[in-house]
């Protein structure tokens, strides 16, 4: 029992950073006490993932609380007042609710949907990337067969190129979680392998997929890092986008 | 809590690792990452709530991982959190099957080349068995050793949370309680395999 106490004592002192070098050494050197020594290290291990695992819990229900009241109504914020001659007011009136029109007719009309629409182009298979392989997926793929290019494609044999092209097949044929998936195993591949075959490809289309699925929050964060990069081959058409209007869906779609 | 702040990959590894922000990250990690995880459960025929445990335990993986300096940088944490979230939920759907549950188990792409991070997330499984046996030491027991061992709280500390007289009968009590633990998981014959193995090596 004794030996045991000292044990948990040490271990407690090993783990607030007062370890006795001697004790250490008597634990390394017999088998049985080395034994005793692991299992108090695993119960304390496990002591330790059961209390992460309730912190995390309770930030969970913190987290769907806050879900919930995001739907609270926003508060209006206090504005200047201003004295206005009776002519002014009457412009500033017009001007308001034809402004006021504009804005809730895009308020009323924008969503991520809408913004997919206005920004979704078809990928074409340039010849250099689809003259060197003449396969069925390449074929099938400039024959705008989507069902064909997602035949064609084998899980067995994947490649950066067949999961884009399997993707884009996927997002002509609106099934957005499969795209989704194809796009973010590339960028999982590239990121493993360290290369970026497709790599900006599949980014941007990923973005768009999330816009297709009226994901905003998911779409921006990568859109945002497009525009940033100058690099990107997707920077241009990324950079004549509308964040206003991206912005303006985020925060309907938070309501 | 409300999180305004948005991490960086590494701003967040920061925040996990720092006991005052762990909070806020972890919330920040649900906030930014549950809905595509959740998503990607449920399309491989998990119910919401499989996802919402699944990306639970996927939080505690992530954050173990950092917390040992086990984490390396080489995918985003985006990535990093669906590999393990796959991982978690692929076995999960195994050890299903091996019950008998058939109902509806999709073709989760065994012959997908997943990431493999199992070096990193270690057996969760076994993880899983532990946290139950420290669940059913019963409260008093689990208090007090979540309060010293995970909270990192002092024999002085303690006694101001729990209702016992002085520290050494909080000291007596965690002694108690310890080897009682240390007792369940050597009566756990896999586990106790285990550290067989280590100690001879």
């Amino acid at each position: 029992m004794e030996q045991q106490h000292a044990l948990i004592d040490h271990l407690d002192n090993t783990l607030r950073g007062g370890a006795s070098a001697e004790t250490q050494q008597m634990i390394d050197s017999d088998p049985e006490l080395n034994r005793e020594w692991q299992f108090l290290r695993l119960a304390v291990d496990a002591v330790q993932d059961a209390g992460l695992y309730e912190e995390v819990a309770t930030v969970k229900e913190q987290w769907k609380i806050q879900q919930v009241q995001q739907t609270a109504v926003i508060r209006p914020t206090g504005g200047i007042v201003r004295t206005l001659s009776r002519n002014m007011a009457k412009i500033a009136a017009i001007l308001v609710l034809v402004g006021g029109g504009a804005a809730f007719f895009k308020y009323a009309t924008i969503s991520s949907g809408s913004l997919y629409d206005k920004y979704y182009t078809s990928y074409s298979l340039n010849t250099s990337r689809g003259a060197s392989g003449e396969d069925a997926m390449d074929k099938a793929y400039q024959a705008k067969d989507w069902n064909a290019v997602i035949a064609a494609f084998s899980p067995a044999k994947r490649t950066n190129k067949s999961d884009f092209l399997a993707g884009m097949a996927d997002l002509e044929l609106k099934k957005y979680d499969d795209a989704i998936e194809h796009f973010e195993q590339i960028m999982a591949a590239n990121a493993q392998a360290n290369t970026d075959y497709f790599q900006d490809e599949a980014q941007y289309y990923l973005a768009i997929s999330w816009l297709a699925k009226d994901k905003v929050n998911e779409a921006l964060p990568i859109l945002e890092k497009i525009r940033a990069d100058k690099n990107h081959l997707y920077h241009d058409k990324v950079e004549k986008m509308s964040f206003l209007d991206l912005r303006l869906v985020q925060y309907k779609e938070s309501k | 809590m409300r999180v305004a702040v948005k991490y960086t990959d590494a701003e967040l590894i920061a925040a996990v690792k720092d006991e005052r922000t762990l909070n806020e990250a972890i919330l920040f990690i649900y906030q930014q990452y549950a809905a595509s995880t959740s998503s990607f459960i449920i399309h491989y025929g998990g119910s919401e709530q499989d996802a919402d445990d699944v990306f639970q335990e996927t939080v505690v993986s992530f954050i173990d991982v950092v917390k040992k300096d086990k984490y390396r940088m080489e995918a985003s944490i985006k990535t990093f959190l669906v590999s393990v979230a796959k991982n978690i939920w692929f076995n999960e759907l195994k050890k299903r099957e091996r019950s008998g549950h058939r109902e509806k188990i999709f073709e989760y792409g065994r012959d997908q080349k997943e990431q493999d991070i199992s070096h990193q997330i270690g057996d969760l499984e076994k993880k899983r068995q532990l946290r139950d046996l420290v669940n059913n030491l019963g409260e008093p027991c689990k208090k007090i050793l979540m309060l010293f061992y995970y909270e990192n709280l002092s024999m002085k500390e303690i006694v101001e949370h729990l209702p016992y007289e002085n520290e050494q009968v909080v000291r007596n009590k965690k002694y108690k309680c310890l080897q009682a633990l240390t007792g369940v998981i050597k009566n756990n014959p896999a586990i106790a395999q285990q550290i067989s193995e280590i100690v001879k090596s």
